[in-house]
């Protein structure tokens, strides 16, 4: 690896970790405005140094293990779910030259490493032998290999488009004709909004939640856990949203490409932005039922993402899609 | 990292699955004794691609993942169905072809 | 002979995928087998990587990790005993077992060894992921063909094979 390679790597964590602490504050701002509240205020100007605090609170609670817990695993899985949703961070490019890992096979990459961070959530839920978190486990698997499929098609669509399972390639190719979401908006708006859906279901956020469905399972996986245990299992939860939010930007919003200024600086805006509005669903939609949940996934989004993948090939054989 | 190391590792791995494939009633730990051996028999595949003379290696070790994914399909279907007629998933349990 | 990096990586992830292994077909919890499985699965991907086949190394991650590792989760909580939570597993013929792989380890390990002047082979680089799609479309195309007829039927079979019910088990309850 050179120096330069080096370099952006460790440009690419700052970004990431710097926006993962402004996201937990500007998360629970917009919660509490969103519901009449005032959200943080008392820690450092205008409530900014709250995501520091709730650290320090974490860290100091003590960590019960139930007794009959499987003690390796339970002490392994937490760790391992933020390990590997920040891994994904590693292969997003962040400006035309700052990609850490700038590999032809981005794409497939990614989603598999967004599908793996389900393992150490498994792990967690089947460790803590309670029934509730075991129950929560097994709907975030089956949630999770469900949604995969929508997922992989509709990233299809840009690979197909671009020609390219290279992130940076698809940004370039991007950068040289249209954004996806704006043309062929037929294809990259469905498209967009399809894998949207997929990557908050893989994320296990609102309305796709059910493996925490609060009101019938306590709080799902999470149940036993306690202190900093509990906040990587949130923490990994929150940045598989941040860094989902930064690969549907690279996919199907341009990336890094801006009409002005730096190209860092428009990704991180587009990712901002997109979290916003994922959070903004987050406080105003109802979490779905199980069943509901499976069949948005097999008689919706399924035959949806395979009809796109069919349209993006007859595009591209076609005189304006050349 | 040469041919001749990629292949003993591979031949280390087929063993350890062929122990397994013999020493394992639960059905599903035989299906996970499988997939160790298949995944061995994929790296032989690849390092063979990758030290010359057989270019297609890769093409054969996608070919192998599909079948056995087709495999653990029909294996876990067929898991589920010892279970549903034993209460049980020993394999020695299924000696009789219709139940 | 000198030390690489790349002959540090190889020696470590080798070693865990071979640990992995081990427990894999050892461990007396069917679960820790198949997290164990993962730890092999994904060491090999990484060893993948290293031989030249990036885009082998995210399908298997894709595919064995993220599809048949779940699957098998599946399989086996679903297949739980009565009385029996910690998924024991019985091995009736240990030694006998540990015998026949060991033999065959030796028969392979030997083949290699007495044609080792032959395997002397410098590494090529990779002719790319493109040149990969490219030969599945044209030089291998009826074995893909052949290989999506075998997974359509799979498919419908894994399912005919699944869902037939006991005579005496009430049927599915009609979706409202």
């Amino acid at each position: 690896m050179t120096l330069f390679a080096w370099l952006s790597s460790i440009l690419v964590a700052v970004i990431v970790l710097t926006v993962t602490a402004f996201g937990l504050w500007w998360e629970r701002k917009l919660a509490g405005r969103m519901q009449s509240r005032l959200g943080p205020t008392i820690v450092g100007p205008i409530g900014l140094f709250q995501p520091i605090a709730d650290l320090l609170k974490l860290v100091q609670k003590e960590p019960i293990i139930p007794q009959r817990a499987d003690r390796a695993l339970f002490w392994l899985a937490p760790p391992l779910t933020t390990l590997f949703a920040l891994l994904v961070a590693a292969l997003v490019p962040f400006g035309p030259k700052l990609a850490p890992a700038n590999i032809d096979v981005g794409v497939p990459l990614i989603i598999a490493l967004g599908g793996l961070a389900l393992i150490p959530v498994w792990m967690a839920g089947w460790a803590s032998h309670n029934k509730y978190a075991l129950l929560g486990a097994m709907r975030a698997v089956a949630q999770s290999v469900s949604y995969g499929v929508p997922l992989v098609l509709t990233a299809l669509v840009p690979v197909i488009l671009a020609g390219s399972m290279n992130l940076n390639s698809i940004v370039a190719w991007q950068h040289r004709h249209h954004w996806l979401v704006v043309w062929p908006v037929f294809l990259g708006l469905p498209a967009f909004i399809l894998f949207i859906l997929a990557m908050l279901a893989e994320a296990n956020r609102i309305p796709f939640d059910i493996p925490e469905a609060e009101s019938e399972l306590v709080a799902g996986v999470s149940t036993e856990y306690t202190g900093m245990h509990f906040g990587f299992i949130y923490l990994a939860e929150y940045v598989h949203t941040l860094v989902g939010s930064a690969v549907a930007s690279t996919l199907f919003l341009g990336g890094w490409d801006g009409p002005f200024g730096p190209s860092v600086l428009w990704m991180v805006l587009k990712t901002c932005l997109l979290f916003s509005v994922l959070y903004w669903l987050r406080w105003s939609l109802v979490r779905l039922r199980a069943d509901q949940l499976m069949a948005l996934a097999w008689k919706w989004l399924v035959p949806a993402g395979l009809a796109l993948v069919l349209l993006a090939a007859v595009w591209t054989q076609t005189p304006w899609g050349r | 990292m040469t041919l001749t190391t990629c292949l003993i590792l591979s031949a280390a791995l087929f063993s350890v699955g062929l122990y397994g494939l013999l020493t394992r009633r639960h059905a599903v730990g035989i299906l996970l004794s499988i997939e160790v051996m298949a995944n061995a028999a994929n790296l032989n595949f690849v390092a063979f691609a990758h030290y010359g003379g057989a270019s297609w290696g890769q093409a054969f070790a996608l070919f192998v993942l599909g079948l056995t994914v087709a495999e653990v399909a029909i294996g876990l279907a067929l898991v589920m169905l010892l279970f549903r007629s034993h209460k049980d998933v020993l394999v020695d349990l299924a000696n009789a072809f219709k139940h | 002979m000198t030390f690489t990096a790349t002959m540090i990586v190889f020696a470590l992830v080798g070693a865990l995928a071979f640990v992995g292994s081990i427990f894999t077909v050892r461990s007396s919890k069917l679960v820790h087998a198949v997290l164990w499985l993962g730890v092999t699965l994904g060491m090999t991907a990484i060893l993948f990587v290293q031989l030249g086949a990036p885009f082998l190394a995210g399908i298997q991650l894709l595919l064995y990790v993220g599809g048949v590792m779940t699957l098998m989760i599946f399989g086996v909580l679903l297949t739980k005993r009565d009385g029996d939570s910690e998924l024991k597993t019985e091995e009736p013929s240990r030694e006998r077992g540990a015998l026949i792989a060991l033999a065959v380890f030796a028969v392979l390990a030997g083949t290699i060894w007495l044609g080792r002047d032959a395997l002397q082979r410098t590494a090529v680089p990779s002719l790319g992921t493109g040149w990969l799609g490219t030969s599945l479309l044209t030089r291998h195309l009826v074995a893909f063909e052949a290989l999506s007829a075998l997974l359509l039927a799979a498919m419908i079979g894994a399912i005919v094979i699944a869902r037939r019910r006991d005579p005496d088990q009430p049927s599915e309850p009609k979706e409202s």
